[in-house]
């Protein structure tokens, strides 16, 4: 492994943060999922195949309050095209064939996409997309089991304040872009736009509609905020 | 769930991160202003995810322990603290105040 390779790894605490807050996803989304599926076949095909917990959530919250098979279908689309947004963004910073770029296309998370993008060559994104890709996979699918068959055990995840732990994980891995003005500007508008629409818009929409915060931060001179 | 359903939500999604990554990724090299919105992109979408993970409770906004524990995670942040010690102070106080 080259010398920039090794640099481009996450440090080890923030891939054991990042292990952790996914298996803390993985039993809290599954328990869920395995009551309204019932089958635990099922609902670890589900975790492996549609990857994106906010989709099946989606699905499962418009079907539990009485919208049609497709409203239910539409909102997890919606609610999964943050992933496509990002997946733009690290395309455009990547050099690989297509196999290795369809395949990161389909791991594309928030974390492991902002972490890879704070590296300055395509080779250290690359690095540090499949470092913490790994990270995330090894601990949703450790929760994905425990959710499933130790749901009963575990009782309700929120209890363990499990709830609060992918916010602050993904709080941890935007600061290095919120201590730069423009990634700053960005953050502030897109999280406020989100925050006012959730109570109005569709579900899904608003995160969607946070993109606007990135291009009112291209208005935004590139220097380093005062210390925040 | 069937598994029509898993396999359409599953296709649906897939289609997206492919789209975004050839689609998007295509349009952004096109339009040379376009390179620098998708460096900016991900804090503004991420941050969307913290806003809605961290206030929303179904269709409204709400404070709670939920919220106290990402505002403690916020402060170990900026005091450059260590994203283990960060996700598990978020957990405890989330979990303390719900005690």
């Amino acid at each position: 492994m080259s010398e920039a390779r090794v640099s481009a790894r996450p440090e080890w605490g923030t891939l054991i943060g990042i292990c952790l807050t996914f298996f803390a996803i993985g039993v809290t989304v599954n328990v869920l999922v395995y009551e309204h599926v019932g089958s635990a076949v099922k609902t670890i095909a589900a975790a492996g195949i549609v990857l994106s917990a906010t989709s099946e959530l989606a699905y499962i919250a418009v079907r539990d309050v009485g919208g049609s098979v497709l409203a239910a279908l539409i909102a997890g689309w919606v609610v999964a095209s943050r992933f496509g947004l990002l997946a733009a963004s690290l395309g455009t910073r990547i050099k690989v064939g297509h196999f290795q770029r369809s395949c990161a296309a389909l791991n594309c998370l928030d974390p492991n996409v902002g972490v890879a993008m704070q590296q300055p060559t395509p080779a250290g994104v690359m690095t540090a997309f499949w470092w913490v890709t790994g990270a995330l996979h090894l601990g949703w699918w450790c929760g994905t089991f425990a959710g499933v068959f130790l749901g009963n055990i575990i009782g309700d995840a929120n209890r363990l304040g499990l709830d609060a732990v992918f916010p602050a994980l993904l709080l941890a891995i935007i600061a290095n872009l919120l201590r730069q003005r423009p990634g700053f500007v960005a953050a502030v508008v897109g999280g406020g736009i989100c925050a006012a629409l959730l109570p109005i818009a569709p579900a899904g929409t608003p995160i969607i509609l946070s993109l606007t915060g990135a291009i009112v931060a291209l208005k935004v001179p590139e220097q380093k905020a005062a210390s925040t | 769930m069937t598994w029509t359903i898993i396999i359409l939500l599953a296709v649906g999604v897939a289609s997206l991160r492919l789209l975004g990554m050839y689609g998007g990724t295509a349009l952004v090299r096109r339009v040379p202003m376009f390179e620098r919105l998708g460096s900016l992109i991900p804090a503004a979408v991420v941050s969307a995810v913290i806003a809605q993970l961290t206030f929303a409770s179904g269709k409204s906004l709400t404070i709670d322990a939920r919220s106290a524990g990402v505002a403690i995670a916020a402060i170990l942040i900026w005091r450059r603290a260590p994203i283990i010690v960060v996700i598990l102070a978020a957990a405890t106080i989330t979990a303390l105040l719900r005690l």
